[in-house]
């Protein structure tokens, strides 16, 4: 728990150098102007969430191979570290997008994508909230995670099939980034810092719970 | 004929009966849809928007909200009769014992369409003529995909406390591929639009249908055995 | 060359925004773990 909450608090440490690091060592886009530091922010959220959303995926699927309850405590605090990240996105995103395209919101790609995510997440979390039997949360959290895991390639297909604003990715491109040192540099810093924070509240809500089934326990026998 | 295939109907068929006996559920979610074109048509101005403008969302959003419906009642009947018990401790192949479950949702939210269809015609005054055929294909397409889902969802559902909120909580985002398909899809056949323009949407459905079905077929035991 | 907008208040909503959530969680985590 303490390592979790330490792993975690180091993040937040790293993320105030990172936030030093995009206000200060950047420079200002001439397009998008300030507005566009909030780059270095959603896009890193928007790594961990899908982070968070492919592992709960997979350990769904292990789950349901190996009946290891460990894995379902993994899929649950996932779940749970990926709706904050979620809900990064869905906040930083429209307020980078009000200045830049002139609209809160779009049914673009991207951002029609993280909405579902972020209702996939909090439908799972419901759904083991409302039962209490272990076994039988587990596996049907364990279904919800595999078939909700599968719906996303769908629901970027259907978006696909509509136009979409979204600007395109300027930072894995085959032949260089189109984005200035500084700015590459900078980004790639706050994506590692995100994947610690990730780390460090998966490990700190895993322990949580471990504990909790232990306390419940002793006092149940 | 293979065994699960005949079990599957079996199953399937008792079902189907067992909701023709009482046939509540069906009437409640005929009068669901009814009210919710009823609820369209007056949510509209009929100055400003045409009905054949909004006519593909409005069929297709009665459409989903009717099969919500449908499928909560549908387990609702079976936990009260505790039938699934008994099928369970039979040593059935749960494969098929979905896919009779599944027949039995597909044939039921089926049924309300059919009979929502008409009314939709007679309230919204739209002429489907040619279109029918096509119509009817890509309701069934669209239905197949959300209803598979919808069966295992249900199954999950009432098991829980919340079943009624949390079925379309879980639903709803499944939802979605399959119906901005079939709105994509209907809209374009009542403009009488050709098919090149559809057969994107279409592969897309069908593609969706194909994977969950099959993943829900797999899935089932999960829910069911312990 | 054109002045870029003038637009720091968003930037500066939305980093106070994801502050709040990431420190808010981890509050949260902390709590709980001292009340165990």
């Amino acid at each position: 728990m303490r390592r979790g909450l330490g792993i975690s608090g180091a993040g937040i440490v790293a993320l105030a150098a990172v936030y030093a690091l995009a206000l200060g060592y950047t420079p200002v886009e001439a397009r998008q102007g300030l507005a566009q530091k909030i780059f270095y922010l959603h896009v890193p959220a928007a790594w961990s969430a899908l982070l968070a959303f492919s592992l709960v995926g997979l350990a769904s699927i292990l789950y349901l191979w190996l009946q290891d309850a460990r894995l379902d405590r993994f899929a649950a605090a996932s779940a749970e570290v990926g709706v904050v990240f979620s809900a990064i996105m869905l906040t930083t995103g429209p307020i980078w997008a009000k200045p830049i395209w002139g609209t809160w919101w779009t049914w673009d790609a991207r951002l029609t994508l993280t909405l579902f995510l972020f209702f996939l997440f909090v439908g799972y979390l419901a759904l083991r909230a409302s039962i209490h039997e272990p076994g039988e949360r587990a596996r049907f959290s364990a279904v919800v995670g595999i078939l909700g895991m599968l719906l996303v390639p769908f629901i970027h297909l259907s978006v696909y099939l509509f136009r979409t604003l979204h600007p395109q990715p300027i930072v894995l491109k085959p032949s260089a980034p189109s984005l200035p040192g500084e700015m590459l540099r900078t980004l790639m810093i706050s994506m590692l810092v995100f994947t610690v924070l990730y780390i460090g509240f998966v490990t700190a809500r895993y322990a949580l719970t471990l504990v909790n089934e232990i306390k419940e326990g002793r006092s149940d026998g | 004929m293979p065994r699960s295939l005949q079990l599957a109907l079996a199953v399937a068929g008792k079902d189907i009966r067992a909701e023709l006996r009482s046939r509540t559920a069906l009437l409640s979610a005929i009068v669901f849809a009814a009210l919710v074109l009823v609820v369209f048509n007056f949510a509209r101005d009929p100055t400003v928007l045409a009905a054949v403008d909004l006519a593909p969302s409005v069929l297709w959003v009665t459409f989903a909200l009717a099969a919500m419906v449908a499928l909560n009642r549908a387990f609702n009947v079976e936990r009260e009769n505790a039938a699934i018990d008994g099928l369970l401790l039979a040593p059935v192949s749960r494969e098929a014992l979905f896919l009779g479950k599944l027949l039995a949702n597909l044939a039921f939210v089926g049924a309300v369409e059919l009979v929502t269809l008409p009314l939709f015609v007679l309230f919204f005054n739209v002429s489907l003529g040619r279109a029918l055929p096509g119509i009817l294909a890509i309701t069934a397409l669209a239905t197949i995909g959300f209803v598979s889902v919808g069966t295992i969802f249900s199954a999950m559902a009432v098991r829980t406390r919340f079943a009624e909120l949390m079925l379309p909580v879980l639903l709803l985002p499944f939802m979605v591929p399959p119906i901005i398909g079939a709105v994509q899809v209907t809209s374009r056949l009542l403009s009488g639009r050709p098919l090149s323009e559809m057969w994107g949407w279409l592969r897309l459905l069908a593609a969706y249908d194909v994977v969950f079905v099959t993943l829900c077929t797999l899935i089932f035991s999960a829910i069911v055995d312990e | 060359m054109a002045e870029p907008p003038h637009n720091g208040h968003y930037m500066i909503a939305a980093y106070v925004v994801t502050t709040v959530l990431v420190l808010g969680y981890w509050l949260r985590l902390w709590r709980q773990a001292n009340k165990v």
